[in-house]
């Protein structure tokens, strides 16, 4: 396959343990220990009130989660379907964007290209936290310089953070401004490993502009991009910090204090825990967080064959 | 066929549409940026407007920034960050100089099966962390939060990998025949041919601490033990209209290094992020 297949010593090194110990050895305390540990949590009734005498209950927090009128399960239900529904919405349009933008900077017939290129990265040099608080402030309803912006194109003030309906537009599109440019770079990366005599075989064969993007262009961005995507699936499932910084979960429900409308599960689960002192119930959500992103990462490898190349 | 010096008018409608559409992006880009910089020099309490030249230009917002606690923020971050970032360094190139340079069992599958894992981030388990924490009375501490950032990465040993799967093996063998072991191949061949990467590794760590915040949120409590953003969420979370120009003007000063070497990394950056990629 490849030039790193060697014939000769077959035999293991095992100094390779050594170069690997430290890596795997934090990961294992540090990211799997308390993922463990998550799981049996899930299944006490670790709470404020049972804070030192806690024990085992069984399946009785996830039969909370989904047993109707539990003022858990209010919570729970919807938040589920509008994380499943903002990860798929924003990462696809994140993705579509970022390819679109890197197809057009990558126009031969743009002399200027390089310019856009370079201001077209610029809100990805910002840290994302900050960025995320400044568009708080922006999209303030009565004091936000976005809606005084718009006051001038003669469009009333938009309660951008304060209507279930906007404050989900607002996540979305504050999750665009801030992704963008990762995805434009790494379908640019894509693009610039297409040689141009296929664009040269292409023009002789009279192919227009639509085909050559359609045949030549997208497959070569998507072939780069791919093993990139799965992951950031991964993470917009997670996207704790655009949901809590910039609405704070919010609007709140009138139905159930535990989650308001633009909570996704990662921010219920925090604020469960740190707000609500429910270790039970938060480490249950987290648990069926576990599960989805594992179903989530199986099927989307089968279905790219992403990852075939990591030997 | 018209020759190719002659632009076709076809070709030049898109290519004006093209720059029209880039154009208007550009300026939703970077219109809520310029907005930052406007409100960092209007006096705070102002009625804002849409205007990006502040109609009152003061200082006063940075004025205020040394009496609020941005500096010890700042500096809480950078001791975080700046020990993570060394650490992960360190572990993310020994592991990927195993994936790439040995033969061990495991070797096939062990990254794949760690990035699959850590597809499970360990602020998943916020509520498991804060309950441990709590009971052996370890809140609150810096370094305490330090240590949870510290686990290894597989994302970053599978792009560093990539990298160094670039480097010639013939430098290496080489150097074996002069008699030389793994720790000389490592030290001497692998690591100063990767400092590009490396720089990545350093300054995609910084900043992914700098914009931490679940974990930061669920172990600091004091003001003292601050991070940035748990500084900056508490000026602007509640009373937006009094502190808006101050925490404009701590964003800037907060993010405008950052900025600058991101400048100067981005062109390694994307680089780094497409060559794991791009060889399968």
């Amino acid at each position: 396959m490849k030039s790193t297949r060697r014939k000769s010593g077959r035999r293991i090194e095992f100094s390779a343990y050594g170069y690997l110990s430290p890596a795997v050895l934090t990961m294992c305390i540090l990211s799997f220990l308390p993922m463990f540990f998550t799981i049996y949590i899930s299944f006490t009734n670790w709470n404020q009130m049972h804070f030192q005498n806690y024990n085992l209950v069984g399946f009785l927090n996830y039969i909370d989660l989904f047993s109707p009128n539990n003022p858990i399960s209010i919570a729970f239900l919807p938040t589920f379907v509008w994380t499943v529904a903002f990860t798929l919405i924003s990462t696809s349009l994140n993705y579509f964007v970022g390819l679109i933008l890197a197809v057009f900077v990558n126009d031969k017939a743009l002399k200027e290209a390089r310019v856009y290129r370079t201001l077209l990265i610029i809100p990805w040099a910002v840290p994302g936290l900050i960025s995320i608080l400044a568009w708080q402030g922006l999209l303030n309803q009565n004091f936000g310089q976005i809606n005084a912006l718009l006051h001038i194109f003669g469009i009333g003030a938009i309660p951008w953070l304060a209507d279930p309906f906007w404050a989900r537009v607002s996540v979305i599109l504050v999750n665009l401004w801030l992704s963008y440019p990762y995805f434009m770079t790494v379908c640019l990366g894509g693009l610039q490993s297409i040689s141009p005599d296929q664009y040269d075989a292409a023009d002789i064969d009279g192919v227009n502009a639509w085909q050559k993007f359609r045949y030549i262009t997208f497959p070569s961005a998507w072939r780069v991009s791919i093993p990139l995507l799965i992951p950031a699936y991964a993470s917009t499932f997670n996207n704790f910090n655009v949901i809590f910084l910039l609405t704070g979960g919010g609007p709140d429900r009138l139905t159930t204090q535990f989650a308001g409308y633009t909570d996704i599960l990662a921010s219920s689960a925090y604020k469960l825990a740190l707000q609500f002192n429910r270790y039970d119930l938060s480490a249950a959500i987290s648990v069926v967080l576990f599960v989805i992103v594992g179903v989530m990462t199986l099927i989307n490898m089968r279905f790219t064959n992403a990852f075939k190349a990591v030997d | 066929m018209a020759s190719p010096k002659r632009v076709k008018p076809s070709e030049r409608i898109r290519v004006w549409s093209i720059r029209i559409v880039l154009w208007i992006v550009i300026a939703l880009a970077l219109i809520p940026l310029l907005y930052v910089v406007t409100a960092s020099l209007n006096p705070s309490q102002s009625s804002y407007s849409a205007s990006i030249i502040p109609l009152h230009p003061t200082l006063s917002n940075y004025e205020e920034v040394f009496q609020s606690g941005f500096f010890t923020w700042l500096l809480n971050t950078t001791e975080v960050a700046v020990v993570v970032a060394a650490a992960q360094l360190i572990m993310t190139t020994m592991a990927a100089y195993a994936f790439s340079r040995m033969r061990f069992l495991g070797r096939k599958y062990g990254l794949m099966t760690m990035i699959l894992l850590q597809m499970f981030p360990n602020s998943m388990a916020v509520a498991a962390i804060y309950a441990v924490l709590a009971q052996v009375g370890l809140l609150d501490r810096l370094w305490v939060y330090m240590l949870l950032l510290i686990g290894g990465s597989a994302f970053n040993i599978w792009i560093t990998k990539g990298y160094f799967d670039t480097i010639p093996k013939e430098l290496d063998e080489s150097a074996v025949v002069d008699g030389a072991g793994h720790i000389t191949v490592f030290l001497r061949i692998v690591l100063p041919l990767a400092r590009p990467m490396l720089a990545v590794i350093f300054f995609l760590t910084i900043i992914g601490t700098y914009s931490e915040y679940i974990l930061a949120g669920t172990v600091l409590q004091s003001p003292g033990n601050y991070t940035l953003g748990l500084g900056l969420y508490s000026l602007i979370n509640g009373q937006f209209a009094q502190n808006w120009g101050l925490f404009a003007a701590c964003s800037l000063l907060a993010a405008l290094p950052l900025a600058i070497a991101f400048a100067f990394l981005n062109p390694l950056m994307a680089k780094g992020l497409t060559s794991g990629a791009i060889k399968g």
